[in-house]
């Protein structure tokens, strides 16, 4: 089987966002640690639970987006895939969906993908697009936040459970080849090993200048960036820990929270 | 159709999901800027009576594709049924829930439509220059006002957040069901698979004490557990990352995926605060939220904000009731201990 992954590299999550003097964007400068999307560990792990299943499996591992993103497709090769493909924007900033499924769907056309593999969102931007775009340009069939899958033995269909509101899943049977996004917990995304890291230092990632593939103008304009209105009174207890834990043991006994 | 809003109606188990009724809200709220018809579109099996409920309460007009045997969902069937409809002349706005349903076929219809894609859409805003929609980036850490620039744009609208439109006291609008005949070649739907979690321990409690990813190992989630101690009829619930790395059972999760809690207290530990958390706790009472990072989004929800490691935080708290309760048992006769213990 040939499996491509798509991933993305996003900030640590507890990092501050500081968006930019004219609101046009975060200050990506100003962001110390980038890692792999959360949810694209486990597109990525599912790939390799796949490969140790079907024997001559191959994963491509593919991300856009500026230099530093090749940091997590050397990850990937870390976790197990087998080939880093990056698509190089030229600059920091927004890219939409609409583009990047554009990007990775104009590398993905004719090759002998059998599934491709994204997470059911990315933590930054959070629309969960891709995926579902990438299959429409290249006409696959599509199952978003995919919670189970099994390859059926003639690997011609694939069976998935994908989860729906409080919890239950809503079960069906896709054609392969296919696009899956996929949800978090449907496996435990494993840590890179020393000798695939060692071996992604030596290996080289396939380039791609994003200009030279197929260009689709975004259809919508991010107007400005600005940060969330508080929806509470959000009243921001000051002093030190323990005088803080005093001041809300007060709070939650003046509402009888507590006793 | 073209200069339209057409809103797609999510239902299932031959019910209209609440769902629906907020984007007719939202819907509504778009036409006071953008003065276009609203018309709903319903598809699936045994939908005439869905269709008509949707006419009486909300007084639009209605249109129905009745496909025989289709299940509640089918990702391909919504695809095709919409694609083959819309295209030729694709309406304004394209109003869709954000749930497992709307988020599955919208992007690839405003890939077909040739539209703008806009998700998770959680409020509007009226400018001279073009209408924007508000969406969350960054975990809500920030929030992007964007404008769509085609002629045709889809939009997913977060649930929860506009108010189910009011029955109208106007008259029903027209219904007008029409089958269709086609069969998925690609997505054979085997059907919906209940998972009975039991989560009535936590819809049940009147404080909630929820752990996020900030407990940073299972170990540490005694923690929880201690600081809910204090609390009368209290529980520990968590995030959806606490329970996919098995710290939790999934009947304990709060959320989109979860439950949907609304305790006296709320207690967020270590939570990050994402729409899909916030979603299942924005109707507590009253919310505290504990976080080291004071850019967390969880802030934004709360009515108490404590900027700690919970690590430290949470044994200071404890430390702190027991002397205040203590100093106050102190003053009253005989050291009687307090009666609702």
């Amino acid at each position: 089987m040939r499996i491509l992954v798509c991933i993305k590299q996003v900030p640590e999550s507890e990092s501050p966002i500081l968006i930019d003097d004219k609101n046009a964007w975060i200050q990506s400068d100003e962001i110390s640690e980038f890692r792999m999307n959360r949810l694209d560990e486990f597109a990525l792990e599912e790939a390799v639970l796949i490969k140790e299943a079907f024997s001559e499996t191959r994963i491509d591992a593919i991300s856009a987006g500026p230099g530093r993103s090749t940091e997590v497709i050397k990850r990937s090769i870390g976790m197990g895939a087998d080939v880093g493909i990056h698509i190089a924007t030229e600059s920091e900033g927004y890219h939409s969906s609409f583009e990047i499924a554009a990007w990775i769907a104009d590398y993905a056309r004719g090759k002998p993908y059998d599934l491709i593999l994204t997470g059911a969102m990315s933590e930054d931007n959070m629309q969960g697009q891709v995926g579902p775009m990438i299959a429409k340009r290249l006409a696959l069939p599509c199952a978003t936040a995919v919670i189970f899958e099994k390859i059926a033995s003639d690997k011609k269909t694939i069976y998935i459970e994908r989860e729906i509101e409080g919890g239950n899943r809503d079960t069906l049977e896709l054609q392969l080849p296919a696009v899956l996004t996929i949800q978090s917990g449907i496996n435990t995304p494993r840590y890179p090993s020393l000798s695939n890291l060692l071996r992604a230092n030596k290996l080289e990632l396939e380039k791609i200048p994003a200009k030279d593939l197929a260009q689709f103008a975004s259809h919508e304009n991010l107007v400005q960036m600005v940060y969330p209105q508080k929806s509470r009174l959000s009243t921001v207890l000051k002093g030190t820990e323990e005088e803080k834990a005093m001041q809300l043991v007060h709070i939650l006994r003046e509402r009888a929270l507590l006793i | 159709m073209r200069n339209s809003i057409l809103v797609i109606a999510e239902h299932a188990d031959g019910r209209v999901r609440p769902a629906t009724y907020e984007l007719i809200t939202f819907a509504k709220k778009l036409q006071a800027t953008e003065s276009l018809a609203i018309r709903v579109l319903i598809l699936g099996a045994e939908i005439l009576h869905l269709a008509k409920e949707i006419a009486h309460v909300s007084g639009l007009e209605v249109w129905g594709f009745e496909i025989p045997h289709m299940p509640d969902y089918n990702g391909e069937l919504y695809n095709k049924v919409l694609t083959e409809h819309l295209r030729g002349a694709p309406p304004a706005y394209l109003c869709i829930a954000h749930t497992s349903q709307g988020a599955d076929f919208a992007p690839s219809l405003a890939v077909e439509l040739n539209g703008a894609c806009i998700s998770g859409i959680e409020d509007i805003l009226p400018a001279e220059d073009g209408i924007c929609f508000v969406r969350p980036l960054y975990g809500g850490k920030a929030v992007a006002h964007i404008r769509p620039i085609s002629k045709s744009a889809v939009l997913t609208i977060q649930p929860g957040l506009f108010k189910p439109s009011q029955p109208t006291t106007e008259k029903s609008g027209n219904v007008a069901v029409h089958p269709v005949s086609i069969k998925p070649q690609w997505w054979r739907s085997l059907g919906v698979k209940q998972l009975t979690t039991d989560t009535a321990g936590i819809t049940e409690a009147d404080v909630i004490v929820a752990a996020g990813q900030g407990f940073r190992d299972k170990d540490n989630l005694a923690l929880a557990h201690q600081m809910a101690s204090i609390f009368i009829k209290s529980t520990v619930a968590g995030s959806r990352v606490v329970c996919d790395l098995g710290w939790l059972e999934y009947g304990s999760q709060v959320g989109v995926t979860g439950a949907t809690v609304s305790p006296r207290l709320y207690i967020a530990c270590g939570i990050s605060g994402a729409i899909q958390h916030v979603t299942g706790m924005r109707g507590a009472e009253f919310i505290v939220a504990i976080n080291k990072d004071p850019a967390a989004a969880i802030f934004q929800v709360a009515d108490i904000c404590v900027v700690a490691d919970l690590i430290t935080f949470i044994p200071t708290l404890i430390e702190s009731y027991q002397k205040i309760k203590a100093a106050s048992q102190g003053l009253r006769p005989n050291g009687i201990v307090g009666i609702m213990e």
